[in-house]
This record gives structure tokens, sequence and C-alpha cells, in this order.
């Protein structure tokens, strides 16, 4: 590059930092990695204490896991990806077009997605499947392998 | 590091220098990360979509990955808890590859780059293992409606594991959108591996120590972290909720 542009600043230089600067730098990348350990372990615990609980599907779970997770991406983007340190416009250029891009097509999904409907749909779905759901819901078996296992010995 | 913020607004689009404080390789992968967002983001989207589509007959997650290496136990979650915490972690150690990088520490990026990519090489072959459980099935299987080509109609079956056209947990578009978002996922993170492999032998040849910097780790560096990104949102969308 240098041949072309002799006085170009070499970005590639500035990134460079000394033995103090990398023992703070070091410091703060682990804290982040401990902070993604304890939410992914949090997301477990909750996730699989669901069921008994009955907060599967709820909306407050859904949007418990879907914050925790954008929570996550905002840590690595910004800590491990450093764009955090990023010029400000630089980090808006990256941002701001994926926001809008996908704000729009999640939008465009729950705006025009009703038309999909739902109980016209159920016909199409395999009918053994739909009564091993409403089997499940009304109580019988842990899950539905084993309610068609059942099933299965009753036909035979 | 800390110079990337000093910047004179009035003349940062005047030339002679880059108003983002960034070299052109470094923005440039910037930029192909967010188109490759947006297609990751597109099929996360439609997954959500034909999952409400179908949302009293879609499986639980809880109930088709259960099992664990080694361990003859019922453990709903476990192995992709521990998939989540190798890529989680190899994210760390590249980190920590960028940071030696920037301060001219060859010893040690070898020695976090060669972590990275045995990170990177266990998570794909979690990956392949969680596949052909899936694909294996259970021991009973499930019953199914299934297209009969002779008699063109639909017939009892019972059905072993997951494909493309029958799932023996539930809708055949749980495993369509399985095998598609998570072999996607799978794929790059197999690209990555690569890529680092090949930086790796660069940094063992002294390529970077001549040219006097490692930007070059700091930008694969930059699409193993968005491989990691993905993962977080797969876990999320196909395994929590």
């Amino acid at each position: 590059m240098s041949e072309f542009h002799d006085d170009y600043p070499s970005y590639e230089h500035m990134a460079h930092h000394s033995e103090e600067e990398g023992k703070k730098t070091r410091k703060t990348l682990w804290r982040v990695f401990w902070y993604m350990l304890a939410i992914t372990i949090f997301e477990l615990v909750i996730g699989s204490m669901a069921p008994a609980k009955g907060w599967s599907g709820t909306l407050g779970l859904k949007v418990l896991f879907i914050g925790l997770t954008i929570l996550k991406a905002g840590f690595i983007v910004m800590a491990f990806m450093h764009l955090g340190h990023e010029v400000k416009f630089f980090k808006y250029v990256v941002l701001v077009p994926y926001v809008i891009f996908m704000g729009y097509t999640i939008f465009i999904v729950l705006d025009e997605g009703v038309y999909s409907g739902h109980a016209e749909n159920r016909t199409k779905v395999d009918p053994i499947l739909i009564k091993q759901q409403e089997e499940l819901k009304a109580g019988h078996g842990h899950h539905a392998p084993e309610g068609a296992a059942h099933e299965a010995e009753a036909h035979h | 590091m800390s110079h990337s913020t000093e910047i004179d607004s009035k003349h940062a689009w005047d030339g002679g220098q880059s108003p983002f404080r960034i070299s052109y390789g470094k923005m440039m992968m910037w930029f192909f990360l967010i188109s490759d967002a947006l297609t990751f983001g597109g099929l996360l989207t439609s997954y959500g979509f034909i999952r409400h589509k179908y949302a009293d007959v879609w499986p639980k997650a809880e109930n088709v990955f259960t099992h664990f290496p080694f361990i003859e136990q019922h453990l709903p979650l476990a192995y992709v808890g521990l998939m989540t915490f190798i890529l989680i972690m190899s994210s760390v150690t590249m980190v920590l590859a960028v940071e030696a990088g920037h301060r001219n520490d060859k010893k040690k990026v070898i020695v976090w780059m060669f972590w990275t990519i045995v990170g990177g090489a266990t998570f794909v072959g979690s990956q392949a293992w969680e596949w052909y459980h899936f694909i294996i099935g259970t021991e009973t299987g499930a019953l199914r409606h299934v297209w009969s080509q002779e008699l063109h109609t639909y017939v009892e079956q019972t059905v072993y594991g997951a494909n493309m056209t029958v799932n023996e947990y539930g809708v055949p578009q749980f495993a369509n959108y399985f095998f598609f978002i998570t072999g996607f996922h799978g794929f790059h993170v197999f690209s990555g591996v690569v890529i680092n492999f090949i930086i790796f032998l660069n940094v063992l040849k002294g390529t970077y120590e001549k040219r006097g910097h490692y930007e070059m780790i700091e930008k694969v560096g930059l699409y193993w972290h968005f491989v990691d990104l993905v993962w977080v949102f797969v876990f999320t969308f196909f395994y929590l909720l």
C-alpha cells in the first residue's frame, strides 16, 4: 500500500498498544466473557425449568430470551468485534442500515403474516400429529414420540 | 485503539485519510458481515413465521435434543449448552489472539489462534453429532401420515428420525429449517476454521511479523466473532424458545 500512498495514514499500525494497555484490554475481555457465560447458564436454567413451571411459550419468557440474546449480541459486537471503540460515524454506518432492514422485515412478517391464517392450515398438517398434540395438551404422555409409540401398539 | 477517537470532523471528508479511521480491509470485512447478517436475519425471520403458523404442532427442542455423548441419560439441551460454551470460549481466544497481535507478540498469537481452531473444530464435530442423532431418531419412532408414491395417497407409517420429508418429532418444516439454518451456520464455522488455519500457518511462517502488524488476525477475528454472534441467535430461536 505504502508505495501508492506515501502520506496516507497507516491505520493498520494505529491499533498497536503497549503492555499496560494490553493488560487492561484483557481484563475487560475476560469480564465480558464471564458476563456472557452467566447469561447463557441463566438462560439454560430458565429454559429447563420452563416446562414444569408452565412458562413455555409465554410472552414474558419470549421477551426475556430475546432481550438476553440481544444483550449478548451487543457484548460480542461492541467488545469482541471492537465496534464500541470505532469512530461514531462508522458505528452508525454498520448498525443503522441493518436495524432498518431487519426492523422492516420483522414488521412486514408481523403485519402481512396474518393472511397465512391458523385454522385452515391445521387441516393440511398430518392428522396423527394433530391428535398427538391434543393428547399431549390433555395431559397424556410426556412427549410426542412416547404417545406415538402407544398409538402404534393399539393399531397392531 | 485509543487513536480512533481523535478525528477532526471539519476535515474528515477532505481526502488523504479515512473518515472512519479504519483500514480498507477491515471496513470491507464489516460490510461483508452486514450482508451476511441480513441473510441470517431473513432466514430466522422466515423460521419465526413458519413456526407461528404451525405453533400448535411445532416440536419442543427439549424433547428433540436430549442426548449427550458417552452418557446414556435423558439430558435435554445439555449438549447444546456445552456447544454454545465452546463457541463463546473460542471467540474469547480469538479476541485474545487479536490483542496479542496489537503487541506484536507472535508467540501468544500462535497459542490463542491454536485454541481458537481447536474450539471451532470441536463445535463443527458436535454439530455433526447432533445432526446424526436427529436423523437417526428414537428407538420407538412415531406414527405419521406419509405420502406413498405407488398408492398416491397418505398411508400410516412408523417414522424414525427426521429428514426433508418426514419428521418423527413433529412437522417436517421443523427439520427443514433446522437442517438449513444450522447447516448454513455450520458451513460458516467450517469456513472460519479453514480461514483461521491458513492465517495460523502465516503467523507460524512470520508473514505478519515481516509486515509489521497483525491486522489480518483482526479481520479473520471479525468473521469468527460474527459466526459466534449468529450462533447466539440460532441457540435462542431453535433451542430456548
